[in-house]
């Protein structure tokens, strides 16, 4: 697996119900947007009827919160069925998901937990995400999640575990700039060094997000701004990786859609001002004829 | 290794979701290693093991918390918010999160609240939730095609008592002991609400062009959608509807009634078996 397998899509931003009428009506100026999975892996009604509307006009990318890639439960077959009747549906550029557990024991906590960092987890996981690439048949990316705890049983750092998992399950990375802030104040690494440290080849997207001070730790809300120490390590990650296809996520106390625009718009000049012109979605398009084939059976 | 990662995983559990808290887990747990919680999870002088997993804690009861208001902003509303907040702390330890969604997470809750002593205060929350849950299924149950007043019309209406019908996916009927459509839309429209009437009624909730409505139907109504729940012939939907009228009222109120039906976009043409293709009218 290669970053090449994945299109750069430029520069897009979570859709979120607030803004569907906005986005329906309106048409804003926008490079491509990333939904969560499961608010779409439904029967009928107005979420996928806004899900065709926008597939109509941009490429999309579908991401799941629970996969839970990491549990020792079995995966989850009927889940995994009914997803990728969702990306035949949508045809989405890529499937990704969180490299952790949501769950055990046949329950779901709706939360992103960490795994202990060893190279046992690594082959467990691997095998996993393997299994999950050959039903859904196509690569699919796993993001480094935000963490309040580490274990004492961990013999590798989070970012050589992320590097294991994706290189022996051979899978791509989503790579979250935020959550990588929050976890180096959190257990006290390096950012700079966490992202020095990841393959350059295999990341795939970023991601951008606001937190929350709590004094004693960093909290991934994604109700905030990206503050000027992401925006930073931000610039760090596009001089290693060059430019990677980027998301604004805003998932509580969302903003009018003109301020998610915006940040999305200042992600590019950051990567313009770093690695030269980026195209916009436009452009991108217009050089994507194979986006357009699907497109077009997709309408059908 | 799979044992003790399983383990593990399966202590976070029941530390995180125990309801009172991480610290009462632990004074439950009978599968701490020695050294407790500290020997599994790191902790330092900014944060304890313990205290790093009650953050997870919170953000479980939490997200949970608002998720579950949010699917029933008038159950939530009519209880206040210390009531709301115990009672999905209790609601929680029965019924613990299993689907994938987090849409799932509240499907028990109308059923939860027929059994909790809160009903004792408020008799109709049980119903109020049991509404508002059939809105949130109804929102996103499957789509299908519609039968419209012009077919009906362009068929000779010797023929229409053959016509093969049922109500869509996207709709429920319900039955309630209490008036609690007007608290819903009380609530729906920021006014205040008032405790309903006790009256036997039926309830009607549909999806069209996306949008949920809810109505209370009378008796006549309610048995024949109920019965529109499997493929039904028109005639039979007419036998129905008519029950108890004056047969010189019959007709008129069997054509008003079908007519809004079909408007309101409730009747789908009959499908045909497990391949579920439309049915050609007669």
């Amino acid at each position: 697996m290669k970053r090449t397998a994945f299109p750069f899509l430029g520069f897009g931003v979570g859709l979120r119900r607030p803004h569907y009428a906005h986005i329906l009506e309106q048409r804003p100026a926008m490079d491509w947007y990333e939904v969560i999975s499961e608010n779409f892996m439904v029967a009928g009604g107005r979420p996928l009827e806004v899900l065709a509307a926008v597939r109509d006009r941009h490429p999309l990318v579908l991401h799941g919160v629970s996969l839970s890639i990491g549990t020792t439960d079995p995966l989850n077959r009927k889940y995994l069925a009914e997803l990728r009747t969702l990306a035949k549906r949508i045809e989405p550029a890529w499937i990704s998901d969180h490299l952790c557990w949501t769950g055990v024991g046949g329950h779901n906590l709706h939360d992103l937990l960490p795994l202990p960092y060893t190279a046992e987890v690594v082959r467990h996981v691997a095998r996993r995400i393997r299994e999950v690439q050959d039903f859904l048949e196509r690569p699919i990316l796993l993001e480094n999640v935000s963490s309040y705890l580490t274990f004492r049983d961990s013999t590798l750092s989070e970012w050589e575990f992320v590097r294991a998992v994706t290189e022996e399950a051979d899978c791509g990375i989503l790579l979250d700039i935020n959550n990588i802030f929050v976890n180096a104040f959190n257990h006290r690494f390096s950012a700079e060094a966490y992202l020095d440290a990841i393959p350059v080849e295999r990341v795939a997207q970023f991601h951008l997000a606001g937190h929350s001070d709590h004094g004693t730790h960093l909290l991934d809300t994604h109700d905030h701004p990206v503050c000027e120490e992401v925006w930073a390590l931000y610039q760090h990650a596009v001089r290693r990786f060059g430019a990677v296809s980027t998301l604004i996520e805003w998932d509580d106390k969302i903003p009018e859609f003109d301020v998610l625009a915006e940040t999305a718009q200042r992600a590019r000049r950051i990567c313009e001002a770093t690695v030269g012109a980026c195209m916009t979605g436009d452009e991108l398009s217009a050089q994507r004829p194979a986006e357009t084939a699907v497109s077009a059976h997709y309408r059908a | 290794m799979n044992s003790q990662l399983k383990d593990l995983q399966k202590l976070l559990y029941r530390l995180i979701t125990a309801p009172s808290g991480v610290a009462e887990g632990l004074g439950a747990e009978r599968a701490l290693p020695a050294g407790g919680l500290g020997a599994l999870v790191e902790g330092d002088e900014r944060l304890s093991a313990e205290a790093r997993l009650e953050v997870y804690a919170d953000m479980y009861f939490y997200r949970l918390l608002e998720v579950l208001k949010e699917d029933y902003p008038a159950t939530s509303t009519v209880l206040g918010e210390a009531n709301f907040h115990n009672l999905i702390t209790a609601y929680l330890v029965e019924h613990r999160p299993c689907e994938p969604s987090v849409r799932g997470a509240g499907k028990c809750l109308p059923d939860f609240l027929r059994r909790h002593p809160l009903r004792a205060e408020l008799p109709f929350v049980a119903e109020l939730a049991m509404l508002e849950r059939a809105t949130a299924e109804v929102f996103c149950a499957p789509d299908t095609s519609l039968l419209e007043a012009s077919q009906m019309n362009a068929l000779r209406p010797k023929l229409w008592s053959a016509v093969k019908m049922r109500r869509i996916p996207a709709s429920a009927v319900l039955r309630a002991q209490w008036g609690v459509v007007e608290v819903l839309r009380a609530v729906e429209e920021e006014r205040d609400w008032k405790p309903p009437r006790r009256a036997r009624n039926w309830i009607l909730v549909w999806r069209s062009n996306s949008r949920v409505s809810y109505r209370e139907i009378d008796s006549n109504q309610a048995a024949a959608l109920t019965m529109l729940a499997r493929t039904t012939g028109f005639a039979k939907v007419c036998e129905v509807l008519a029950r108890g009228l004056p047969p010189d009222q019959a007709p008129q109120t069997i054509g008003d009634t079908f007519a809004r039906w079909l408007a309101e976009g409730l009747i789908t043409r009959a499908l045909r078996g497990k391949r579920d293709r439309p049915r050609s009218l007669p």
